[in-house]
């Protein structure tokens, strides 16, 4: 495949997984969060993770952060589609990085 | 496996990040080393692809989920395990950056566990379980999964320094659910190298070890 042709399916092929992962993703907590959960007391090391299960950040003398898109969305009112565009602006950000650095630090090819 | 910054104290991620500096560092030296401009398209899809499907989190059982991490793909494909530490570098500072998936504080920390560790794991893994089976699915398919579940016991040791969780549980926790994951992990790996391998195979260098 033509180098071109490889960034853009590769692209194209990550915004669908980007899509994919807006519809389909598991809600369900991740290990670190499982982990943090059982260790609250909240969920057994085995069984299922109740819906109101929370993660207790106790953020007091921790440094906090807001990021401009939390969780992937641009906010409740642009729903499913603003998460899309979020993730699909980080794939975007993803390649102009890659790019970007490369230029800076790789030797041009023979 | 992305740790908040409400999960560790400052004091210590600054220690992780100077460890992981390090370690971005030396694999800035690699791409200026190794890279020339005909694998830059690869390493830019490889990141988008990545971060993209580190956002598809698949159920695991015991009411867990989990998504692949990627160092074990990234070194692999590309023949390092700077390769690793180089692309999840970036997509941690972009997830943690732009969309707070994982803490500033303690993205030195989430370095060094999933590009670091995973890295190096997931490649010399790979490396050793070719060289005794000769079968690149299998080979990639554990040092994927150990490159998932090393750096998670790796995590609950820095929580349990940090104070957050217990020791004992914190393994317990971390490792049951990472090597479920780890199968996600595995079976993502080995279907991307085919998929990889198969579009562009003079510019992954996987291809190249299984031939020889």
């Amino acid at each position: 495949m033509e180098t071109r042709a490889l960034v853009a399916a590769g692209i194209v092929l990550a915004i669908l997984i980007g899509i994919a992962a807006v519809f389909l993703a598991s809600p369900d907590p991740d290990g670190l969060e499982s982990t943090a959960l059982v260790v609250q007391g909240d969920k057994t090391l085995t069984g299922d993770t109740p819906p109101d299960a929370r993660v207790n950040e106790n953020s007091e003398g921790q440094f906090s952060y807001e990021a401009p898109l939390p969780d992937y969305s641009l906010g409740e009112l642009w729903g499913r589609p603003g998460e899309i565009l979020a993730l699909a602006a980080g794939i975007l950000v993803m390649v102009l990085l890659i790019f970007g650095i490369s230029r800076l630090v790789v030797r041009p090819a023979k | 496996m992305h740790i908040p910054d409400a999960f560790m104290p400052i004091s210590q991620g600054i220690i992780y990040w100077a460890i992981a500096l390090v370690f971005i560092a030396l694999s800035l030296r690699w791409v200026r080393q190794e890279m020339d401009e005909t694998k830059v398209p690869l390493i830019a899809v490889l990141a988008a692809g990545i971060f993209a499907i580190q956002a598809f989190n698949l159920p695991v059982a015991m009411g867990t989920s989990g998504h692949l991490v990627g160092g074990a793909l990234a070194a692999i494909v590309l023949g390092s395990p700077w390769a690793a530490v180089f692309i999840l570098s970036l997509v941690l500072i972009v997830q943690g950056v732009i969309f707070g998936d994982g803490g500033i504080t303690t993205m030195g920390a989430n370095i060094l566990n999933m590009g670091v560790i995973g890295g190096f794991v997931g490649f010399y893994s790979y490396k050793g379980l070719m060289a005794a089976t000769r079968n690149m699915n299998i080979s990639a398919f554990v040092a994927a999964w150990l490159a998932c579940l090393i750096p998670a016991l790796a995590c609950a040791v820095e929580m349990w320094i940090a104070g957050t969780f217990p020791l004992a549980l914190g393994l317990a926790g971390m490792g049951l659910y990472h090597a479920a994951i780890g199968i996600i992990e595995g079976g993502i790996t080995v279907v991307a190298l085919h998929l990889i391998a198969s579009v562009r195979p003079d510019i992954v260098s996987v291809t190249k070890e299984v031939t020889t």
